[in-house]
């Protein structure tokens, strides 16, 4: 294994444990730092399909919902063996997504551009309406778990879920999904993803397996998604409901933080996701109900003049210097 | 016996519906034939439609027909303005930037109808009468939309067919090369189509107030901008032509499948009704991505 190429991870491990540090120190900042943690997860996993690939999922939000649903029939089915339900719960999450984006990417991945897209989008409000049409998990309902996790594992310990634990795992799943990003872009799959952005039919007539990197790339993505779902909504939020966890709007702002820091890049999710995170929490807080407002004009503003993220501009800036050691 | 008078005055319905649908997804279409852009703010203009129409209803007492050309002009206006400050750097962009961006437009536009009006839901009633047909009751009012749309899409048709730049606009989605090497001004061709797409939108929004008179809201859109997919694909990505007998289709289906599925215990049938629209999305994405209606 080669050292050296794993070195972009230190200002990684540096923005972590700066993060953490501000949020064990200062008082009452350890929730809006679990919120910044949610969105560099969220740009983390999508980074992985999305910025590695260049297709664009609009429906990513599906597999982040069937997580949330693991997680939820978990605790639902197998609460009152104790705490071996979270374990069930994490294993069922990832086993669900990356079902369903097995299924998804076997079909839909064969189609292109805004095809592809529209496709997504379909898979996701088709789910959606299924869950709601047939009465699946409780339909429009949704599941309502406070009550039912405060009777088996008392208040105290619901409360460290939501609180504490499920924001102790998103951090663990961001910085997993980063290592395991950062793993693609020095193998073999990485120089793969990398010839298939560029010209997917050029990587093809070069003898490159597109197809079977594409889905490798999507199942791993949705994998991630899935432990996003179970832990920052299942866990944090103690209900599900299929409108919220279905919501095309997630997938939006996965998007626009990968883009922000710039996408196929390690970095990038994770400045994206702290920005965006920062801005939105702060917005709220001064301009409350006008921060979408403020958010999409600046959204528009780096779409037309910023196009390759805030780590692809730096690392064209410094190139052949030390510093692009660093950035990846 | 019941059902099936409710079945055939859910598809007389339907069908009037449809026609409304087919104008509010044509302009999807030419966007996405010219420019190859899917313009996922869509519903966004819809409303502005919509809000036109209340507007002009509630503080000028005019009628909505008459909205229709005020509709049209504010939405070429708009289609202009977004043109030149945004899409035309986005031409050639990847499908990323591109969605993105007319994603950000769609929910600034919401943002600032928000800001204006406020995210009550508002509604008008506009009564000239009912028309009595058999076991089909149906309001003269949304005859009338039935027949604007129809003579929205003919007029739009001998446009398209008769005149040079809509024969120029066929040829760009032809082939855009092609057409530059006939000496055809593309980027016009661009900011025009744009524009036109905008506009039918927007104009389109008019026509919907007619069957949603009381579900006029600034969060009315991505509910139209999903159906507008649906039908899009169905009709061939990129034909207005098909987006119209698609749409229209689209409405026969969705009262239709609403009627039938209704007669399932235990389901929710608008919520199955669309279920059954996407996977047939899906499948004709999967088996015939130029569309049902399309060639090739």
């Amino acid at each position: 294994m080669n050292i050296r190429a794993y070195k972009p991870l230190i200002p990684m491990i540096a923005v972590y444990g700066v993060l953490i540090t501000i949020a064990l120190t200062v008082d009452g900042m350890w929730q809006p730092v679990a919120y910044f943690m949610f969105y560099i997860a969220l740009g983390q996993a999508f980074n992985i399909f999305l910025g590695l690939t260049g297709y664009v999922d609009f429906g990513y939000v599906a597999f982040m919902g069937l997580g949330a649903y693991g997680m939820g029939l978990a605790i639902k089915n197998f609460g009152h063996l104790g705490l071996i339900a979270l374990p069930i719960g994490i294993f069922l999450a990832v086993i669900m997504s990356m079902l369903l984006s097995l299924a998804v990417g076997a079909v839909a991945l064969r189609l292109r551009g805004a095809y592809f897209a529209i496709a997504t989008i379909g898979v996701n409000e088709g789910f959606r309406y299924l869950v709601e049409g047939v009465r699946l998990w409780g339909g429009t309902e949704g599941m309502i778990l406070s009550g039912f996790m405060r009777k088996t594992y008392g208040r105290e310990m619901t409360n460290f879920f939501s609180t504490f634990l499920s924001d102790v795992l998103v951090i663990l799943i961001a910085f997993s999904a980063a290592v395991v990003t950062i793993a693609i872009l020095n193998k073999k799959m990485g120089y793969a993803l990398l010839a298939l952005r560029e010209d997917e039919d050029a990587a093809k007539v070069m003898g490159i397996n597109v197809t079977k990197y594409k889905i490798m790339a999507f199942i791993t993505s949705a994998g991630f998604a899935g432990l996003i779902g179970a832990t920052a909504w299942t866990l944090k939020l103690t209900y599900i409901f299929p409108e919220d966890v279905f919501n095309i709007s997630y997938t939006v702002e996965a998007i626009v933080i990968v883009m922000l820091g710039g996408a196929g890049t390690l970095l990038g999710p994770m400045f994206g996701g702290l920005i965006y995170g920062i801005m939105k929490y702060y917005l709220s807080v001064i301009f409350p109900g006008i921060q979408l407002l403020i958010l999409a004009p600046i959204l528009i503003a780096i779409v037309v003049v910023f196009p390759e993220g805030l780590i692809g501009y730096i690392r064209k800036k410094a190139r052949d210097t030390r510093l692009s050691e660093y950035l990846r | 016996m019941i059902v099936s008078e409710q079945l055939v005055s859910n598809l007389f319905y339907g069908a009037l519906l449809g026609s409304v649908y087919g104008v509010a997804t044509m302009g999807l279409s030419l966007i996405f034939g010219v420019l190859r852009i899917v313009n996922v703010g869509h519903g966004a203009f819809i409303m502005l439609g919509a809000f036109t129409a209340f507007w002009m209803f509630t503080l000028y007492s005019v009628i909505p027909i008459l909205s229709i050309p005020i509709a049209l002009i504010f939405g070429l206006a708009l289609g202009f303005i977004i043109f030149f400050s945004t899409i035309k750097r986005l031409i050639d962009a990847p499908e990323l930037s591109t969605l993105l961006a007319t994603f950000a437009i769609g929910i600034f536009i919401e943002e600032v109808a928000k800001f204006v009006w406020g995210s009550d839901y508002v509604g008008f009633s506009w009564d000239i009468g009912t028309l009595y047909l058999g076991p089909v009751t149906v309001p003269y009012t949304k005859l009338l939309a039935f027949l604007c749309s129809a003579i929205i899409a003919g007029l739009l048709y001998v446009w398209f067919t008769k005149t040079k730049l809509g024969t120029a606009i066929r040829a760009v989605v032809e082939d855009r090369e092609g057409a530059m090497v006939c000496g055809i001004n593309v980027g016009r061709i661009y900011s025009v189509s744009f524009a036109i797409g905008i506009g039918l939108t927007v104009l389109s929004g008019v026509l919907v107030t007619l069957f949603v008179p009381v579900g006029i809201n600034v969060y009315m859109g991505p509910d139209y901008t999903l159906k507008a997919f649906v039908i899009a694909v169905l009709g061939g990505l990129g034909s207005p032509w098909g987006a119209f007998i698609a749409g229209f289709l689209f409405g026969l289906f969705e009262n239709g499948s609403y009627t039938l599925l209704g007669l399932i215990p235990g389901v929710e049938p608008f919520a199955l009704t669309r279920f059954v629209a996407f996977v047939f999305l899906l499948i004709i994405l999967l088996i015939k991505p130029t569309g049902l209606l399309g060639g090739e």
